[in-house]
């Protein structure tokens, strides 16, 4: 597939050329395999109780054990599952949506464009966390209930950014040429429209993984997560509400902090690295 | 023309602000059950409290009267009693920790977009060289770092370990002050870790956008111009930054938000009595009345200083004033 293969020159030429996207690669393929290994990495089923609660570090637990005896190393190794999973699924569905919204604005104009500008607008206006503070309140605390809410304000930013690619492209000659051939608004979105705008989109669903990844770790921090998945938020939330730093526990507060920061990280200099190589101009647009 | 700009923006910020409060209405409204037997299931209420409830919020009526007693009961205060804090009522409650929370936002605001913005000028002053490339690259570092979790670090390096700043509250329990410098004092000393701790972590999106904003100025012909003039570098700075300072602050509009989320993860951490504690306590006790005004009570926050954003773009650029919003 032409995509794949454009994707996987994307990769190349920024391994070779962008030291800083070749760093968020890198960290981005440890995350990912501990994600991926993590029934062969952790030393112990994380929701087993395995030891007395609140052991400090010791060898055979590493960071210690939480409130309830788990083994907080293998917490934070299936962590890195939960997490990855919510960033990604969030992501993709959101830029999947703003793709689509923005492709028919961009595409139709008149009132349709109006329409659904005047939504974005209202959309980028409207505090986001508070308002998906309170949504997640109110939906109850699930894992797809948080994905729910943070595509609900993820597509925003990406349906703005295609809309206005969209209208730029449509104006070109080829595109004129198509119509004049009688080809159908569909058959020219999908053939010569949705090519231009889909590396963009690429970068969209990484940097939107940034975002969604924080946003979930803020929710779970704040007692909204899914009590059963244990994601990185879900520990600290777990480890603040039983006042690990003054119990000596630091590590258990350290740790999945540090790869929230690290897989953030990871995706916005990989984001940022597809959006050089697509559109140098389009980064701060 | 000014007005013209000023009335778009108005209209902009009504519909945002309605279009919040209509979410707020419709949700709890469109959760299986109705918000009166979500309340008796959770604290056990007997029927006779269900039915004062139903008639209170005329939940057996039709749904605009339902809107038309939403908004009324909204804008007049009547917010009713929180459920936590019995006998004392939700407007009292919101109303005694907003100040806090404007203070926070207050200065947080400030220092976020003058470490950020200072940071961003200097890498972009001397773009492409290494005081350039450490800013931006600490700066997509720390962009992901989550607030709560460098407060909560803070809060156990600063304050527990070297004991140099409080670690929760905003002021000493119990304290007695002899004049009002000393409880300005006191106020200052809890500020510090908490706008320090938002600081760090929310400057970094105004650094990158300013350097690259500037980088881009610094390359147009009129900033040539000035130099071949054999102007100093202070006057071609001035020229430049007049311009390069427009994208920030709109973003400084646009993500005011961004600082607000920040704002509720920072006071939960530090036990800070404001606007976001009161949030989070609702959250875990389920105390509906307070979440909702202690969210209408932000979100107007949010609107205004939105509206004094846009007003400070348009004494920074001229053009505006002249040109349709």
């Amino acid at each position: 597939m032409g995509l794949v293969k454009s994707i996987a020159n994307a990769v190349k030429y920024i391994a070779l050329h962008n030291k800083k996207g070749l760093f968020g690669i890198v960290i981005l393929l440890f995350v990912g395999s501990i994600a991926i290994l993590a029934d062969k990495l952790a030393p112990y089923d994380p929701y087993a109780i395995v030891a007395p609660p609140f052991q400090p570090p010791s060898p055979e637990h590493p960071l210690g054990t939480n409130d309830i005896g788990q083994d907080i190393l293998s917490e934070v190794i299936y962590g890195a599952r939960v997490s990855l999973y919510v960033g990604l699924t969030a992501a993709s569905i959101s830029t999947i949506l703003g793709l689509v919204v923005g492709l028919i604005a961009g595409y139709f104009g008149g009132y349709v464009d109006e329409a659904i500008s005047g939504i974005i607008d209202i959309m980028l206006a409207i505090p986001s966390l508070p308002l998906i503070i309170i949504l997640a309140a109110y939906l109850g605390p699930s894992l797809n209930n948080i994905i729910l809410v943070l595509v609900i304000f993820g597509w925003v930013g990406v349906a703005r950014v295609i809309r206005s690619q969209t209208l730029s492209i449509r104006e070109r000659t080829y595109v004129e040429a198509s119509k004049a051939v009688g080809s159908s608004s569909f058959g020219i979105i999908f053939r010569h429209i949705l090519p231009s705008v889909a590396p963009v989109a690429v970068a969209y669903v990484i940097l939107g993984a940034t975002s969604a990844i924080l946003t979930e770790a803020s929710l779970s921090f704040l007692g909204l997560g899914d009590p059963t998945a244990k994601s990185w938020g879900q520990i600290l939330y777990h480890a603040q509400a039983r006042n690990a730093l003054y119990l000596g526990l630091w590590l258990w507060v350290f740790v999945p902090g540090l790869f929230i920061a690290l897989v953030g990280a990871g995706f916005t200099l990989l984001g940022m690295a597809i959006e050089d190589y697509v559109n140098p101009k389009l980064r701060y647009a | 023309m000014v007005t013209r700009f000023l009335y778009v923006r108005l209209l902009r910020s009504l519909i945002v602000f309605l279009t919040i409060l209509l979410i707020v209405f419709i949700l709890p409204r469109a959760m299986p059950g109705n918000p009166a037997s979500i309340l008796a299931n959770e604290y056990q209420l007997p029927s006779s409290t269900v039915k004062v409830l139903i008639e209170m919020w005329k939940l057996d009526r039709p749904w605009h009267e339902q809107l038309i007693a939403y908004f009324q009961t909204l804008f007049t205060g009547q917010w009713g009693f929180s459920y936590k804090y019995y006998p004392r009522t939700v407007y009292e409650l919101v109303m005694e920790r907003l100040p806090w929370t404007l203070l926070l936002l207050g200065t947080s605001s400030v220092t976020v977009f003058l470490t950020g913005v200072g940071l961003g000028v200097i890498a972009g002053w001397r773009r492409n060289t290494k005081v350039d490339s450490i800013i931006t690259f600490s700066a997509v570092l720390i962009y992901a770092v989550p607030y709560y979790w460098l407060a909560l670090l803070f809060q156990y390096v600063f304050g527990y370990l070297l004991k140099w700043f409080p670690i929760t509250q905003a002021l000493t329990p119990g304290m007695i002050y002899r004049n009002v410098f000393e409880y300005v004092a006191d106020v200052l000393w809890h500020l510090t870790l908490p706008v320090i701790a938002m600081t760090l972590t929310a400057f970094a999106s105004y650094t990158l956008v300013t350097r690259n904003s500037l980088v881009d100025i610094l390359s147009e012909d009129f900033i040539l111009a000035l130099k071949a003039m054999g102007l100093p570098d202070r006057t071609i700075m001035r020229h430049a930054l007049r311009n390069a300072l427009l994208p920030p602050v709109t973003m400084l509009a646009i993500r005011l938000g961004t600082i607000v989320g920040g704002a509720v993860l920072t006071e939960t951490v530090f036990s800070y009595p404001g606007i976001g504690y009161l949030i989070y306590e609702s959250i875990l006790y389920k105390d509906y009345p307070v979440l909702n005004a202690a969210f209408f009570m932000l979100s107007i926050t949010i609107i205004v200083a939105n509206l004094c954003a846009d007003l400070l773009y348009m004494l920074l650029d001229p053009r505006i004033r002249y040109t349709r919003g």
